[in-house]
């Protein structure tokens, strides 16, 4: 809910202040809820792209020039490119937020303790828990075709001779891994049509509305905003 | 009373020209541990498969004949939920049986008894039962995924334990356990056997499912090419012509046969140690 409502108002709020605002709220919330290495993973995976977003309409726009030392940079790229590094920046930080303290069972349990439908659910929860797999069976791969002399140096063609040989056994046992899901699946009663039995689901607490109430009336507001102006 | 049957079953995999099954026939019988053996490709997992009612629903292909199971055909869209939680299926490959979602073991025990919508209590008292049973109550605070081979098929045999399914369909169990939970297994499926289940085992493990299975059908090209009582298969000449194997000690006076020329060597072939120092001893 909260990075729904982070991600709403990153593109509702007008930048580069908004943006940069919500990105300083997102990073102060969760460093006070003890998650600054969420804060800090997200910082590392938008670096590039901020370096990119700078080069792109910093240095590279048009329009009255400023000058940053040595830089001449224009003034509408350097407030676009902060405008939307803060939106990268609240959305990936809030993302990682949900990361780090995401519980897969027990999302599946307040779905199940609000009569939602579990197949979605199970499928974003599987995803997000099969990427692990994925990640390990491919560095599997690449050390079983080079045992085997594949060579993965060298110039662009013999790189590209490499992909086939590395995505095609990836490719074709994650599909074989998908029937055998699927056969596992089937005999374990996903398909009761009985509504699943929440095990542990988690508490809503008063602190936890008061958060969405305030997410929601956030982006309500910037909504208005933005339509009224 | 018969628990389903399988009558005159044909299946055809997608793109393939020749039958996977070509008129198997097999009662699923309560009470009785029944065992499919054959070469590799014979049809054993295609079997089960189709009295799952996963072939051809999952994997695609064309299938003729009876399957009947509960009353219901398997493979129809209505026999999902009247079969949920009554056909426990399981694979040589335990870590794809995960549900994929659980973080501990004790959840992952508890996906199916969750899903068919049982009170907290009972989901409880069942898994904390599988486990138990499975020997595996001290994993079930661990990561499914985290675990060995073994442990992993020992808590996937947990997981089917806690919803007590009617009709036990397993395609090499025991491939990924040691010696022991070999035999811990075989022992839990004629203790499940005796409590009314219907359990059919594919599997080349002879030696394991010897003592423990009822029947045994040996399947050769998609048919059943033998059946009857294990011990007089087992010892027999015929099974080895059907590509499939026996116990090590049979398989030992066998080879031992054709070196050298003594009556005690030639078939019946003993199919126990017991056996073979009583025979070889005289």
């Amino acid at each position: 809910m909260l990075l729904l409502g982070v991600a709403l108002l990153a593109m509702l709020l007008p930048g580069p202040e908004g943006p940069l605002a919500l990105y300083a709220a997102t990073g102060a919330a969760l460093t006070a809820a003890g998650r600054a290495r969420a804060v800090l993973r997200g910082a590392v995976v938008c670096l590039p792209l901020w370096l990119f977003l700078f080069l792109l309409h910093a240095v590279l726009g048009e329009g009255p020039r400023l000058a940053l030392g040595p830089l001449s940079l224009s003034a509408d790229g350097v407030d676009v490119a902060l405008a939307q590094a803060g939106r990268l920046g609240a959305i990936v930080s809030a993302s990682m937020g949900v990361l780090e303290t995401f519980a897969p069972s027990r999302f599946l349990d307040a779905v199940a303790e609000r009569g939602w439908r579990f197949h979605g659910a199970y499928l974003f929860v599987a995803t997000l828990q099969a990427l692990p797999r994925f990640r390990d069976r491919a560095a599997a791969i690449v050390e079983g075709q080079r045992s085997r002399g594949l060579r993965l140096g060298g110039g662009m063609v013999a790189r590209a001779r490499a992909v086939v040989p590395l995505a095609l056994p990836l490719m074709l046992g994650a599909l074989v891994d998908v029937e055998d899901r699927v056969i596992a699946l089937e005999t374990r009663a996903v398909h009761a049509g009985t509504r699943r039995t929440p095990l542990d689901p988690p508490p809503v607490r008063r602190r936890d509305r008061a958060w969405w109430a305030a997410a929601a009336t956030a982006v309500v507001l910037a909504l208005t905003w933005r339509l009224w102006r | 009373m018969s628990l389903g049957r399988l009558e005159d079953v044909r299946f055809r995999y997608p793109g393939e020209a020749a039958e996977a099954l070509a008129g198997v026939s097999l009662p699923l019988e309560p009470g009785h541990v029944t065992w499919l053996t054959g070469a590799l490709g014979s049809g054993c997992t295609t079997t089960l498969l189709v009295a799952a009612g996963l072939a051809p629903r999952v994997t695609g292909g064309e299938r003729s004949g009876t399957v009947e199971v509960l009353g219901v055909d398997p493979g129809s869209t209505e026999a999902a939920a009247v079969l949920a939680g009554q056909v426990a299926f399981v694979t040589a490959t335990p870590a794809v049986q995960l549900s994929g979602v659980a973080t501990t073991v004790r959840e992952e025990v508890a996906f199916a008894p969750a899903n068919l919508g049982w009170a907290r209590d009972r989901i409880r008292s069942a898994v904390d039962r599988s486990l138990e049973r499975l020997g595996v109550a001290h994993l079930a605070a661990r990561d499914p995924g985290t675990l060995s081979g073994g442990e992993q098929q020992r808590v996937v045999l947990a997981a089917m334990l806690a919803v007590a399914p009617r009709l036990w369909l397993l395609d090499e169990p025991a491939s990924a356990l040691d010696a022991q939970g070999r035999g811990a297994l075989y022992q839990l499926l004629a203790e499940v056997a005796r409590e009314g289940a219907a359990v059919v085992v594919a599997s080349e493990d002879a030696d394991g499912l010897a003592p423990v299975a009822d029947r045994l059908h040996v399947v050769r090209d998609g048919v059943i090419a033998l059946s009857g009582e294990p011990g007089p298969l087992l010892a027999g000449e015929q099974i080895w012509s059907c590509g499939a194997g026996s116990t090590a000690v049979a398989e030992l006076a066998r080879m031992a046969g054709r070196l050298h020329a003594d009556p005690r060597l030639a078939f019946p072939y003993p199919i126990t140690v017991d056996e073979a120092v009583r025979r070889w001893s005289v």
